[in-house]
């Protein structure tokens, strides 16, 4: 995978230190070998005393000592490596998604995200921990090693630089095929391994319906089905294991004997090198062993570096603000809708054309069959979505021109379904307010927002932690959460996407009224569902298909547009 | 560890996978110390001009413990694997026998797919437990003992040094690192939580962050999160690299101490050199199988934790309503059985109830009465308890104040089995299983013929499908209107005459949705109670009960209702304004 190698390569100096270490430990290994050898061969066959191999004893220990040492600092530098590639992974995929335009996010896959940016990055760890290091390792110490063979004994070089091929060789070949064999498999160890859960989330059907306890056999025989299919692919990894030991294992067997027969039957050979070679010939092998365990653990980064990059590939148009400041002053801004034009993708759903004048507190509602457009206009006003052709015209300029903050901190937005965030309540009522609330501001926006009684009763009040996403409350109190936000932001401007499903009565009421008394002081721009906010506004814009069909107030519309006056009077033929 | 050793017992049923791992895992090691102490010999005799059939055997021996330890490996690998998968299985089966009475109490809370992938997970992780905890030690002991037995037939001290060798790199190093990674492994939990946490609001929550200005802030607290994470994890890295250094130092130096001693016998003839290579050998060798050991804490304490939570869960016992077990089951009692032939009459008498770890109560004092035979839908908005009502019908949550009667009699009385063979449930989300149609409409009873089937298919206007369609997991190829209307159709196929049905067609079309009811409604000597959230097509119920925040507001007919201009009025009234 070139760009987790180039994240490796652009830590130079952690680069340099691991090819450092290697040379270090391919040195080692040699030392060692050369201190142990030489006390066997000392006491062995030259009958020397413990001084005289006293200084190769010490040797011994140092070298030792410096192995540990040196394997662990390796170790080190390629968990440093992992943790800064794995913050710079978290870095770019949020600052990507910070300029994220909204309508990234409204794909709905927000838990595919979540996955990128938790697993996936924690995945690529075991490249820069694992694999790179001993990849460098391996491509420095066999050499050494093998050059220390040649200068010792060509023909043991010899047979060590013939036979080291096949362990890769072998490890390509019965990798692929593993993969081939695995993927065949996949599909049916899917099914097995998901029979499990199937049956525990069905589990309740099931006791309803008398059947739980036959579903145990069931379990039993998808289990070791899955067992046989996982065995079929583990045998030919352990097959390839199997060839692998066997190669490293006769090669080294070769060396032996052949060290052995040059010692004995030719005395080319000394016992000294004879040795040297054979505790030489291990340490070669398993150093091209241990590469292959790195690279499976590898491939799985492989695999997670993938995802990621292509989701920082991914191509978005960010909305990009301008830095004039709108000022609050004593009245809402006029907004006017010019030729407003947005597509979603190349070929998705569009908004044609849509021109208005809202007046500093008009009270405007959106109509229009589902599907029509209203939640995208809505969020075209808000800013959330930059429209392909024409502006939202606030005081004279584009709404593109102000600075973004400016914006926002006049807008209360209250969608159908709001955002309740981990935290206490208080946190999230104060969530779109500047410096500190006074508890008595708080107090009054609950109150006003009909859910001061519900917080009081809370043995914690306002201090109580509601969950991710605001669990354990209601869709009603939700609605309500966020419109205290609105009393406590005393916005200019909100838009509200008004729920299209009725809640209790009392969030209706609530929601009337705070409506209305937010209306006093700020305009108030609704997707509405009902037909007394629709009755209330002081202009309608009809939507229909993406295009603004009419205009005008409740009144108006019913005489000149049939296509509202159906909709309206569909509604109305309904009740009672 | 009390978990563990379930696990170790489920496992134990396995026990000639189990042994012949142990016995190759053995042979494999043992090989591989031969090889390496035979070669040390066959070197060091070369050395000193042997006769020549030594060298023949020795080579012969050499090819011989390499194939051994080869195949060996393979053996041990293949056997600890099958044994790991077949323990799995007897894992589910087992688990499975213990939560499936526990269902389906402890799945109607939130998260309750957590809950449920999370089992799933730990058993998997479990898998681990026999792999890398309980054989390996094992296989190491006795390679180890018999190494140790060999040398001693050459030199005693040598022998102790690798006892203790054992002891050191075996148990006391791995034990002492388990103990301190314990409290690490902790905190990166802790941290990677909150991380997750936060990546989770992010997303989710990315457009009121927008709105609120708060995208910065969210955005540092992100980065926050995730270095304090990625510190924690290098931190448990470091400390396991750690411990592998300290078990392999230890391992070398006692290498070294071997090959010191070896010297110093050697030169004062207490040993014959041309031992010494091998004895070396030996012990370079003999190490690798305590390598092992320094990745077991942390294998050791993620099963033990998997044990501990997959435990956990079946161990809960009843004590989970916030409401004092004031007549919970009386358990000596004998529970009586209802005729689940004839449709049940049914009365609550001042019922609450609150979930657990909720500080309110979900139903307060809810009283109602339904005659056999009768029709009676209950409404409202959503959170007003209306599905946690139908649940303590079935006696999902056996601890309430107040009383459920069916037929005259108590549910503290009756079997939770039998309230469900003679009621029809639908269920906001009705699970259908990987398998086809038929298997998934089977589940009503095995005795129903295909006509029948196709006929119940027809009832709720899926007659274009086949019996031998295939269903995926969680019927996720199929839409929600069309699981509803299946549902729907093997609840009919059920044939009881208790009717509880919670929101069965909200994503049903209206015509399709009253087409079902007129079939439903057929059977006109049966119960049936209906939850609602929509308020059309009450016309033909005989009550109408109207719930709000967990108590009962209204009840009447809709001409009742209607005429009262109450609380059922004005959302009826709500409802048709809604455009």
């Amino acid at each position: 995978m070139k760009q987790l190698k180039e994240i490796a390569r652009a830590q130079k100096k952690q680069m340099y230190l691991l090819y450092v270490l290697a040379l270090s430990i391919g040195v080692i290994v040699i030392g060692q070998t050369y201190f142990i050898v030489s006390i066997v061969d000392g006491v062995f066959l030259k009958s020397a005393n413990m001084s005289d191999v006293l200084p190769s004893i010490v040797g011994l220990l140092m070298v030792l000592l410096a192995r540990a040492l040196f394997t662990y600092l390796n170790g080190r530098i390629g968990m440093k490596m992992a943790s800064k590639a794995k913050l710079q992974f978290r870095q770019k995929l949020l600052s990507k998604y910070t300029k994220n335009p909204i309508q990234a996010s409204l794909k709905g896959q927000s838990g595919e995200k979540v996955s990128i940016m938790m697993d996936a990055v924690d995945e690529v760890d075991s490249y820069y921990s694992k694999y790179y290091p001993q990849m460098i390792q391996t491509s420095v110490v066999p050499l050494i090693i093998l050059g220390t063979a040649f200068y010792l004994n060509w023909v043991s070089g010899l047979i060590m630089i013939v036979t080291a091929p096949f362990i890769p060789i072998f490890m390509i070949i019965i990798g692929g095929a593993t993969q081939k064999k695995s993927e065949a498999q996949l599909e049916k160890l899917a099914a097995f391994s998901g029979r499990f859960l199937d049956i525990l989330q069905g589990l309740t059907t099931l006791k309803f319906f008398g059947r739980a306890k036959d579903k145990q056999e069931v379990i039993r025989q998808s289990s070791l089905q899955y067992r046989d299919a996982t065995m079929d692919v583990l045998k030919v990894a352990f097959l390839s294991s199997l060839a692998l030991e066997f190669i490293s294992m006769l090669s080294i067997g070769l060396i032996a004997l052949e060290v052995g027969l040059r010692l004995v039957v030719y005395q080319h050979l000394n016992f000294y090198t004879a040795f040297f070679v054979l505790i030489l010939a291990p340490e070669f092998y398993n150093s091209l062993k241990e590469l292959g365990s790195a690279f499976h653990a590898g491939r799985g980064s492989m695999g997670a570096a993938k995802k990621i990059i292509e989701e920082l590939e991914m191509e978005e148009q960010p909305v990009i603000w301008g830095d004039k400041i709108l000022n609050g002053g004593a009245q809402p801004p006029t907004i006017r809708l010019e030729n407003i034009q947005f597509q979603y993708g190349e070929t998705g759903f569009s908004l044609q054309n849509v021109s208005a004048e809202i007046s500093p507190f008009a009270q405007i509602a959106i109509v229009g069959k589902s599907g029509s457009g209203k939640s995208t206009l809505l969020q075209v006003i808000s800013g959330l979505l930059q429209p392909s052709r024409g502006r939202v015209n606030i005081n004279g300029s584009d709404l593109l021109e102000y600075k973004e903050s400016s914006w926002m901190d006049q807008l209360s937005y209250i969608s159908q379904d709001p955002y309740l965030f981990s935290g206490t309540i208080r946190e999230n009522i104060s969530i779109g307010v500047k410096g500190e609330t006074s508890q008595i501001e708080l107090e009054a926006a609950a109150e006003k927002a009909g859910i001061a009684s519900m917080i009081q009763e809370l043995e914690h009040g306002y201090d109580t932690t509601i969950g991710e996403g605001g669990r354990g409350l209601s869709g009603g109190e939700k609605q309500r959460m966020a419109i205290a936000r609105a009393f406590l932001k005393k916005p200019s401007v909100i838009l509200f996407d008004e729920p299209t499903v009725g809640l209790d009565l009392q969030t209706e009421k609530i929601l009337q009224e705070s409506i209305y008394e937010l209306s006093q002081s700020s305009t108030v721009i609704t997707v509405a569902h009902r037909l007394h906010t629709i009755k209330n506004s002081d202009s309608i814009l009809f939507i229909s298909n993406g295009e603004l069909v009419a205009q005008g107030t409740h009144d108006e519309l019913t005489n000149s547009n049939s296509d509202y006056r159906d909709m309206v009077s569909l509604q109305r033929g309904d009740v009672g | 560890m009390k978990d563990l050793r379930l696990v170790i017992k489920l496992m134990m049923a396995e026990k000639k996978d189990v042994l012949l791992s142990i016995l190759f895992g053995y042979l494999a090691g043992t090989a591989a110390v031969a090889l390496f102490a035979n070669s040390g010999y066959l070197i060091s005799k070369a050395a000193v001009n042997p006769p020549l059939y030594i060298l023949t055997v020795s080579i012969a021996l050499l090819k011989l413990f390499s194939f051994t330890r080869a195949l060996s490996k393979y053996g041990e690998r293949f056997y600890s694997h099958r044994a790991t998968f077949t323990k799995l299985s007897n894992l589910r089966v087992h688990f499975f026998e213990k939560l499936e009475p526990l269902a389906p109490r402890i799945f109607n809370r939130y998260r309750s797919g957590d809950l449920l992938s999370r089992i799933v997970g730990d058993v998997e992780s479990l898998q681990n437990f026999f792999l890398r905890v309980y054989y390996p030690p094992i296989v190491m002991v006795i390679v180890f003992l018999s190494t140790i037995v060999f040398t001693s037939f050459f030199s005693v001290p040598i022998a102790l040094i690798l006892v203790f060798g054992l002891i050191l790199t075996g148990f006391v190093v791995p034990l002492w690192f388990a103990m301190k990674q314990r409290g690490i492994q902790h905190q990166l939990r802790e941290v990677r939580g909150a991380l997750s946490t936060e990546v989770t609001e992010y997303h989710y929550g990315f457009r009121d962050l927008k709105l609120h200005q708060k995208l910065d802030s969210q955005e540092e607290q992100l980065l926050k999160a995730s270095q304090s994470y990625v510190n924690e994890q290098e931190k448990y890295g470091l400390q396991a690299i750690y411990s592998q250094s300290i078990n392999q130092t230890l391992s070398l130096m006692i290498s070294w101490l071997i090959l010191t001693i070896g010297a110093l016998f050697v030169v004062e003839g207490q040993l014959d050199g041309v031992f010494l290579a091998m004895l070396v050998m030996i012990s370079l060798t003999v190490f690798e199988n305590s390598t092992p050991m320094a990745s077991f804490p942390n294998h050791f304490e993620d099963s033990r934790r998997a044990a501990g939570r997959l435990f956990s869960v079946v161990d809960q016992k009843e004590n989970e309503s916030t409401l004092s077990p004031g007549n919970a089951d009386n358990e000596d009692g004998e529970l009586g059985a209802l005729n689940v032939d004839q449709a049940w009459s049914l009365e609550v008498k001042n019922l609450s109830f609150g979930f657990p770890d909720e500080p309110r109560l979900a139903l307060k004092n809810v009283s109602l009465k339904i005659p056999a035979g009768t029709k009676t839908a209950i409404v409202g908005p959503s959170g007003s308890g209306k599905s946690t009502l139908l649940y303590l019908l079935l006696k999902a949550y056996p601890e309430f104040r107040g009383d459920i009667i069916l037929n005259g009699k108590s549910t503290h009385q009756l079997k939770a089995e039998n309230i469900w063979e003679g009621t029809n449930v639908v269920l906001q989300s009705n699970h259908f299983f990987y398998g086809t149609i038929r298997e998934n409409l089977l589940l009503a009873s095995d005795d129903l013929s295909d006509g029948q089937l196709k006929k119940a298919l027809e009832a709720v206007k899926l007659e274009d499908f086949s019996l031998d369609d295939p269903v995926l997991e969680k019927g996720e190829n199929l839409s929600g209107g069309e699981k509803q209307r299946l549902a729907i159709a093997r609840a009919m196929l059920k044939a009881s005459h208790l009717w509880l049905l919670d929101e069965p067609t909200s994503s049903v079309d209206s015509l399709t949705e009253q087409f079902i009811y007129d079939q439903l409604f057929m059977e006109d000597e049966d119960t049936f109670v209906l939850i609602s959230h929509r308020l059309k097509g009450l016309e033909k119920m005989d009550q109408i009960i109207v719930m709000e925040n967990g108590g009962i507001v209204e009840t009447g007919t809709f001409d009742e209702l209607m005429r009262k201009r109450g609380y059922f009025y004005e959302m009826k009234q709500i409802e048709a304004s809604i455009l």
